[in-house]
């Protein structure tokens, strides 16, 4: 009170001057206490501003144990943590914004708690809870040969409102359809009841479920869904019997218009040269006849390609005995 | 001074037979196309780029490349329906009518120089990308036949039959299917100028009746049937068929060969654009027309062949860039026509893209100062792609 009743006394200002530590290195800064000019004179000067402390950073050694500092996931803390990051799009003959106060960085997710020897930390804590792995399954290979079938589920532990993650519930399978035992029409009608699921490249069936409330009982779903395809699809139904040409996969030769055209034609020229009698089987066993199927069977299926058209051009011609 | 060594040359050249290939004719005919005062470019880019040979039977590998000429008055009679559109207007323009020698077009003559009578038509399908000259090759091989004296049954245009048509009759001889007839009327007039000779000497074997009061008897000229298609135009399309059936049959006795040549066959399996009265589309097969030529295309009957080309331009329903035979064909169309044999049109060849640009040099098309220098030439390379159709639009500019 006594001070601001003197008029002449000089209003102090000390200025703050703290060092930012270019390099990791960062070293002891002396803490200077900070004191912002009042405008007001009068009331208010009584009453000592709240100080505000210099950030960690300032603080840090260089070989501080950083799972301290972000022992779990957090929003960024500028003050926490030391590096001079700065993001953000730079105005016209500017540079991005410094890391203080910058929302760009706070909105972004950070895996400042999952630094290396973290989460080695983090395994070695829970290698206690874990079994070996067995050492006859060194490779992927074997894995596969033992253990057709893959699971995957996902299990989640947060503290919140409730215990239970909607995300836990899912459960996937995947299997290769090689390793089951189906025979051509089973395969082609487990391709069809499955749908989308299925890969061709990489021969890979998946099976996502979550409609049942727990795990368990969608892992029971999953495997109960792989017996029923499994035993459907060996049975043969009545109304298979009409499978048309269209419903077809690929193209089969056998009984095609390509065979009944080629016979026909064949036969035909046969009569022309007037030679003694010649049977269906013998013209379809016969090496141009296999050459022709084969381009055509190329072409259907494969559409059409230089070496495909080139292919069945020269069949062709074979046949028809053209120069 | 070189005026009196023009005509000495003209002079030597008329003693000399005027079927041989000569060198020094052509030079003749150049310079007196080109002009007197004009600097022929120099020897060596004068590649040869005319032939004097005009019988497709006699032309060899020799001739590849080169430009022969098709008298106008066969062109009257062996194409009345006259060329495809461009190349008409070129015909008209330069007064002439010039195809020229190409690989594919030599093929498909080998083939139908050696083709056997006794076994069943062989079916040949030309195909490749847009504007490379399939029609034109078809063109050449109808052109062959009927020096051959073979009786045509050419289709210019099958898309023509697909749309714009607005006189569709529901058929009289079958319900289900739907006359055209102004198309079949056309086709029939075009049929008959080409194959005049032939019309008095071949006679249909069984008896047709138009309806109650119209009929014609067994032995009586097929010009007859044509005449009837003629001028009773709401039986034009029956007649098509009536034609087509007994052409059928009868080649195969031998007393004349048969060429059915169709361009833009990919149609006859395609969609169309015409409606019915309920405004449905009509499907192909329900046209009479399109039902009694997939008739003729199959190969049943010998005695003659079939040549198609397979054509995007044109076509309903169908992508640009498609131009491989199944995909303009479709299933069913590649399943009719199996087997054919199919051979691919190209662009032009380095030596066939010179022979071009010499033909519209010498014509004078190419008005261009820098049309006859090597860069041009380079540029015309580059901007068509050796592509023939490209090619024509960007010199019809020049």
């Amino acid at each position: 009170m006594e001070m601001f009743q003197n008029p002449g006394l000089k209003k102090m200002i000390f200025s703050i001057q703290y060092h930012q530590p270019s390099t990791w290195e960062a070293s002891l800064i002396e803490v200077q206490p900070v004191k912002t000019e009042s405008n007001k004179t009068g009331k208010t000067s009584g009453k000592s501003r709240k100080q505000v402390l210099n950030p960690r950073t300032t603080k840090m050694t260089v070989d501080q144990d950083w799972m301290s500092v972000y022992p779990a996931a957090a929003p960024f803390k500028p003050s926490a943590v030391p590096l001079p990051i700065r993001m953000g799009y730079p105005v016209e003959k500017g540079v991005p914004m410094a890391k203080d106060g910058n929302l760009e960085l706070i909105k972004i997710p950070n895996f400042l708690h999952l630094t290396p020897v973290a989460i080695k930390k983090h395994c070695g804590v829970l290698k206690d809870f874990c079994t070996e792995w067995p050492k006859a399954l060194d490779s992927d290979e074997k894995c596969e040969k033992h253990f057709p079938i893959e699971i995957e589920t996902s299990s989640y532990v947060s503290a919140g409102p409730s215990l239970y993650n909607p995300k836990a519930r899912t459960v996937t399978l995947k299997i290769r359809l090689s390793k089951l035992n189906l025979n051509d029409h089973a395969k082609k009608k487990f391709i069809r009841l499955v749908g989308e699921r299925y890969c061709k490249n990489t021969d890979l069936l998946t099976i996502t479920t979550d409609r049942c409330p727990l795990q368990r009982q969608n892992y029971d779903y999953t495997m109960y869904l792989l017996t029923v395809l499994y035993h459907e699809s060996w049975k043969t139904e009545d109304w298979e019997k009409k499978k048309t040409e269209a419903d077809m996969e690929e193209y089969i030769w056998e009984k095609s218009r390509s065979e009944k055209n080629i016979l026909k034609t064949l036969l035909q020229i046969k009569a022309s040269e007037k030679t003694a009698e010649v049977t269906q089987e013998d013209l379809l066993c016969s090496e141009e006849v296999e050459n022709y199927k084969k381009s055509v069977v190329a072409l259907k299926n494969e559409g059409d390609t230089k070496n495909n058209l080139s292919h069945y051009k020269e069949a062709v011609k074979k046949l028809l005995k053209l120069i | 001074m070189m005026l009196r060594k023009v005509i000495r040359l003209i002079s030597k050249s008329h003693k000399l037979d005027p079927g041989r290939l000569l060198h020094v004719n052509i030079r003749a005919s150049q310079s007196i196309a080109v002009g007197l005062d004009a600097q022929i470019p120099g020897e060596k880019s004068r590649a040869i780029s005319r032939t004097q040979e005009s019988d497709p039977a006699k032309h060899e590998e020799q001739h590849l490349s080169q430009h022969y000429n098709i008298p106008l008055e066969e062109v009257k009679t062996i194409f009345p329906h006259g060329f495809p559109p461009r190349f008409g207007m070129q015909v008209k323009t330069f007064n002439e009518a010039c195809l020229m020698v190409r690989e594919p077009a030599l093929e498909l003559l080998h083939y139908l120089k050696n083709t056997n009578f006794a076994n069943p038509a062989i079916r040949y399908v030309l195909y490749g990308e847009k504007g490379t000259g399939k029609t034109l090759t078809l063109c050449h091989a109808v052109h062959f036949c009927a020096k051959q004296d073979w009786l045509i049954l050419h289709v210019p245009d099958a898309h023509s039959w697909m749309k714009n048509c607005p006189d569709l009759l529901q058929s009289t001889y079958n319900k289900e299917r739907y006359d055209q007839p102004v198309k079949a009327s056309t086709w029939l007039k075009n049929f008959k100028t080409s194959n005049e000779q032939f019309l008095n000497q071949i006679k249909i074997q069984q008896k047709y009746i138009w309806n109650k009061r119209d009929s014609i008897e067994e032995g009586r000229p097929l010009g007859e049937v044509v005449e009837q298609g003629l001028t009773r135009v709401r039986n034009a399309s029956d007649a098509v068929g009536i034609v087509m059936k007994e052409l059928k049959r009868q080649s195969s006795s031998g007393s004349f060969r048969l060429l059915v040549a169709v361009d833009g066959v990919n149609a006859l399996w395609g969609k169309t654009t015409l409606k019915k009265e309920d405004k449905s589309l009509v499907a192909a097969e329900e046209l009479t027309l399109v039902h009694n030529m997939k008739k003729m295309l199959s190969n049943d009957w010998h005695g003659g062949a079939i040549v198609m080309s397979l054509s995007q331009t044109g076509s309903l329903f169908k992508p640009r860039v498609a131009y491989l035979p199944q995909d303009l064909l479709g299933k069913e169309g590649f399943d009719d026509l199996d087997p054919f044999v199919p051979i691919q049109v190209y662009n032009y060849t380095p030596k066939e893209f010179e022979s071009c640009i010499q033909y519209y040099l010498e014509n004078r098309w190419l008005q261009h100062e820098k049309a006859h220098t090597e860069e041009g030439k380079k540029e015309l390379l580059f901007l068509s792609n050796s592509n023939p159709w490209q090619l024509e639009r960007l010199c019809a500019y020049l």
